[in-house]
Order: structure tokens, then sequence, then C-alpha cells
């Protein structure tokens, strides 16, 4: 018998004596290491959650409340309708630890991370085959499901994807892919107001 | 009498023929009207495959004063508030900044809550059946593209309300790849506080449309031929700047056919293989080429077909 089991096996015994299923006797109070005892009392004195016990006194409430009132304030929704304007946002950041990121302050802190990353490339597959296009093969990088701009992409999920890709492309060309589908969705905004401005442009240089 | 019968139809029919091409563009018309005018407040999902985005939109009219907000609830966020024509954008990480227009650019093709008559040269409005959509009766409007470069969309929308209670893009074997559904809608008579407030808010004030426009940065219009791009997309913009995200440069041309967007971009080649090929997530649609000494990519909710070809149509000026 090795030592590690010896020991288990006292402990075993220790264990049992302050449950009470086994007698107590001096020689088993000696035998046994003090602060081991101790320890083993503790833990059974918090399982039996006993009452007026000040020495399990975990109060925690005081250093919760502390630690919020040091928290950044990212969404404060229970003050929407009453929320300051803008300016007074900006003022007060100064002194509170609100984050005026902007008008609402969504979740700065989730961010941007996600639109690179929300076209994950998992694989390269060919379309099927299409006899009455011209161009019947067209490679298909196959896609984790985009979740929009800003959605948070857990990249646990996507790990294994990753890695199962047989040819997954390189990360550069994943961060250009979120680049370029988020400059396209900005650019689109625009758009109206360009054709709008081109076909004033336009109705002028017929007068003219 | 049989004779009879059929020239009675037909004199029926005529008439009924000639007012079924309107309709559906009429009902078009009621429902961006009733979106310019009712106060309602709404939520919807955008399903992309099997990913699934939900917004909230509330819209109001005070007075001469039109007030819209469409936030997207799930992640980061995204937030969009309209003043009259001023839209200002709200995203993560960014400055939020206000664009001159009279309508979001949400998920919601933009050109629906306009004049869709200009959409008649390339597509063709047809009136589909009566349904049931988040409670409500709702008529199906499909508006279908004339060539096969392009994807269909259809719309549900209330009877009684006009508003848009449904829409989806449709690929030409009658696939939804992208849908829009509404959850709720309560059309109020008074407009929603969160949207009064708005009004007292200082938002950013418009980028001016030569800002915008090429005017400032350089048109990029000589450094490659786009050869091909489906009948009807005009050229909007054309720039070399720097994207956000990554810093690369790109020759960048942005073209419309007043329904859908495409974005071109010209790179510098990335090191290593590349292969070429489409990304796509509902009906976006991000087709990579390699063309050996720079990257076309194109991006748009268009089929990856049409994607490919505008790619592999980009060539050296000669």
């Amino acid at each position: 018998m090795t030592k590690a089991d010896v020991n288990k096996l006292d402990n075993e015994q220790l264990s049992a004596l302050l449950d009470g299923e086994q007698q107590l006797t001096d020689e088993a109070i000696t035998n046994d290491d003090v602060t081991t005892f101790g320890r083993y009392a503790m833990i059974g004195d918090v399982m039996r959650a006993e009452a007026n016990n000040s020495a399990f006194n975990f109060d925690i409430a005081d250093a919760v409340a502390d630690a919020l009132e040091h928290e950044p304030v990212y969404a404060d929704f229970a003050n929407k309708t009453t929320a300051p304007k803008s300016e007074e946002i900006v003022a007060a950041t100064g002194t509170d630890n609100v984050v005026a990121f902007n008008w609402r302050r969504p979740f700065a802190q989730v961010a941007i991370a996600a639109s690179v990353a929300m076209f994950a490339i998992v694989g390269v597959q060919t379309l099927p085959q299409n006899s009455e296009s011209p161009q019947s093969e067209i490679p298909l990088l196959q896609t984790t499901p985009l979740t929009g701009v800003a959605s948070p992409v857990s990249y646990s999920s996507e790990q294994p994807a990753l890695e199962n890709a047989q040819q997954g492309l390189r990360e550069l060309q994943q961060q250009r892919i979120g680049a370029l589908v988020l400059e396209h969705q900005r650019q689109a905004r625009v758009a109206y107001s360009l054709e709008k401005s081109q076909t004033a442009a336009n109705a002028d240089e017929e007068k003219n | 009498m049989k004779v009879f019968t059929f020239i009675l139809s037909l004199v029926l029919i005529a008439p009924a023929f000639a007012s079924d091409e309107n309709p559906a563009k009429a009902l078009l018309l009621d429902m961006a009207e009733a979106v310019h005018t009712r106060n309602f407040d709404a939520s919807f999902v955008v399903v992309k495959g099997q990913a699934m985005e939900p917004y909230r939109w509330l819209h109001a009219k005070q007075g001469n004063v039109e007030l819209e907000h469409l936030s997207l609830l799930n992640g980061a966020g995204l937030e969009m508030a309209r003043v009259n024509d001023q839209v200002t954008y709200f995203e993560p990480h960014s400055e939020p900044y206000s664009v001159q227009t009279d309508s979001i650019a949400g998920p919601i093709p933009e050109v629906l809550f306009k004049d869709i008559e200009r959409l008649s040269a390339q597509y063709d409005f047809v009136l589909g059946g009566k349904g049931r959509i988040a409670g409500r009766s709702a008529q199906l409007v499909r508006i279908e593209s004339k060539d096969e470069y392009k994807f269909n969309y259809w719309i549900w929308l209330d009877l009684e309300s006009s508003l848009l209670l449904k829409s989806a893009y449709v690929n030409h074997k009658g696939e939804m790849l992208e849908q829009l559904q509404l959850t709720h809608i309560s059309v109020t008579e008074q407009p929603a506080q969160m949207l009064l407030e708005m009004q007292n808010r200082d938002f950013p004030p418009p980028l001016p449309v030569s800002e915008i426009d090429n005017e400032s940065t350089g048109s990029a219009v000589n450094n490659w031929k786009i050869g091909w791009l489906p009948a009807g997309f005009k050229l909007l913009k054309s720039d070399r700047h720097k994207l956000d995200l990554n810093n690369e440069l790109t020759d960048y041309y942005l073209y419309s056919d007043g329904f859908v967007e495409v974005s071109v971009f010209v790179q510098r080649p990335l090191p290593g293989k590349r292969p070429s090929g489409a990304l796509s997530s509902g009906a976006t649609t991000v087709y990579v080429h390699n063309g050996g000494s720079f990257d076309v990519s194109v991006v748009g909710n268009i089929p990856a077909m049409t994607a490919k070809a505008i790619a592999e149509s980009v060539a050296r000026p000669l």
C-alpha cells in the first residue's frame, strides 16, 4: 500500500468520525492531524449550514457592489426614457464611469471582431452542375451563416469548423472579406443620395 | 350562343387585364405611403439561412416631422435614426454619421419606400396570392427580375394597413434565400414617446454629397475596365480609398439598378494560393476573383453567377 492510499484511508475514517458515523475515541483524535481535523470540521459546518456561525460569514455583497460601482456602464435601458441629451452624456463621462459611445450606447465591447469574422470560411464546394447555364460551375466557398454586420460570432463554435476546413482560406482573406462586406453596407447607404444628385446634375446638363 | 359567350368573356376579361397590371404597383405605392405616414411599432426578424437577426422598427409622423428608428437587437447592435430627410447611423467602434436621405438603408430595400415606378424597366410587378402573415390577412406582390441576373423579391402586404408584413429574396428556382418577417406590429394614433424624444436630440450634420461623391477623392473610373454588368446598372461612385477594418487600399466602384447595390473592389493580390470562389449568406454574395496580378471582389445581393461574371469582366484598361 502506498503512502497516498494510507492517507486517504485515514481521511475517510476521520470524515466518517465527524459525520457521526464512527465512535469518537481519544486515540482517534490524537492520531489525527489537527489541521486536517479542523478543515474537515469546517467543511462539515458549511455543508450543514449551521446557524449563527460567524466564521463563515461570506458576505460578498459589499465587494460586488463595490465592483459594480467601478464598472463602466455600456447600456442603461432603465433610464432610456429619461436619458440625458447627448451633450449631457459627454459631460457626465468625466465624473461617471459611463462610456459615451453613442446615442443609446450599444454594447461596444462585443464589437467589431464579429463583423470581421461573419463570413467564416469552412470549406470550398462546387455548385451543382447546371447544364442550362454556360458558366456551369462556380466554386462556392462555404460559410457559416452571416449574422449581420455586428452580431456576435462565437470563436469557440467557429474554431472546429475552421480546423475541419480542407481548404480553409487564410485569415487575411477572411479579414478582407469582412472589411469588404462592411464597406459595401456602408457605401450602399449613400447610394440614394448619390443617385439623386446625379439625376439632378443630369437634369441641369439637359437644361443648359 | 357559344360565340356570344366567348365574345362576352373577352369583353369582360380585357379591362380586367388592362387594370391587372397596376394593382401590384398600386399596392406597393400604398405601402410606401403607409410607411411614411403611420405611427407604428413593429418587430421583425431577418432569416438568412440558419442565422437570424431581430430588429425593432418604429415610425411616427408628428405634424410635418417624420421620425423613424430601426435597431438591430442582437450582438453589438446597429442603430439607425431618421428625422425627416436626415438618417444617422450608429455603429459599434465608429463615430456616428448622418446622410441626407429620406429613408433608412436597412434590411428592406430602400426603393420600396419610394417611387417603384423606376424599377419598371428591369422588373415586373406581379400580384400573387393572399394568405395570413403575422396574424393578418396579406396580399403577395412579386417583384420579378426580367433577366436571370438578379434575384426576385416577394412582398406580403397587410390588406388593412398596407404595411409590409413579410418579404423575401427569391432565386429563379423559387427558393427563398433571405426572409424578413414581422413578428409584431401595432399601429397607433399617438407616436411612440421614444421617437418624440428623438426630435430634441443633436445628430451629427449630414455629410455633403460632394464628400460622399468622388470629387474630393478623385475618380477611379479609368483605373480599371469593368466589362460587364447586368442591364440597368449605373455607376454611382468610384474612388480609391482605404478600407476601414484592415486598412487595405482598394479601387472602389458602386453600382445600382435602383433596387440592389453592387460593390466592385479591385485590390492588390493577397499572398499565397488564393482560389476564386463565392461566399453567400442569405441573399448577399461575395465573389472573390483571383485576377493574377490583382484581386477583384464583388459584393451585393445578386446571384453568385452574376457576381462571378462581373468579377471576371474586370480588366486593365487598354
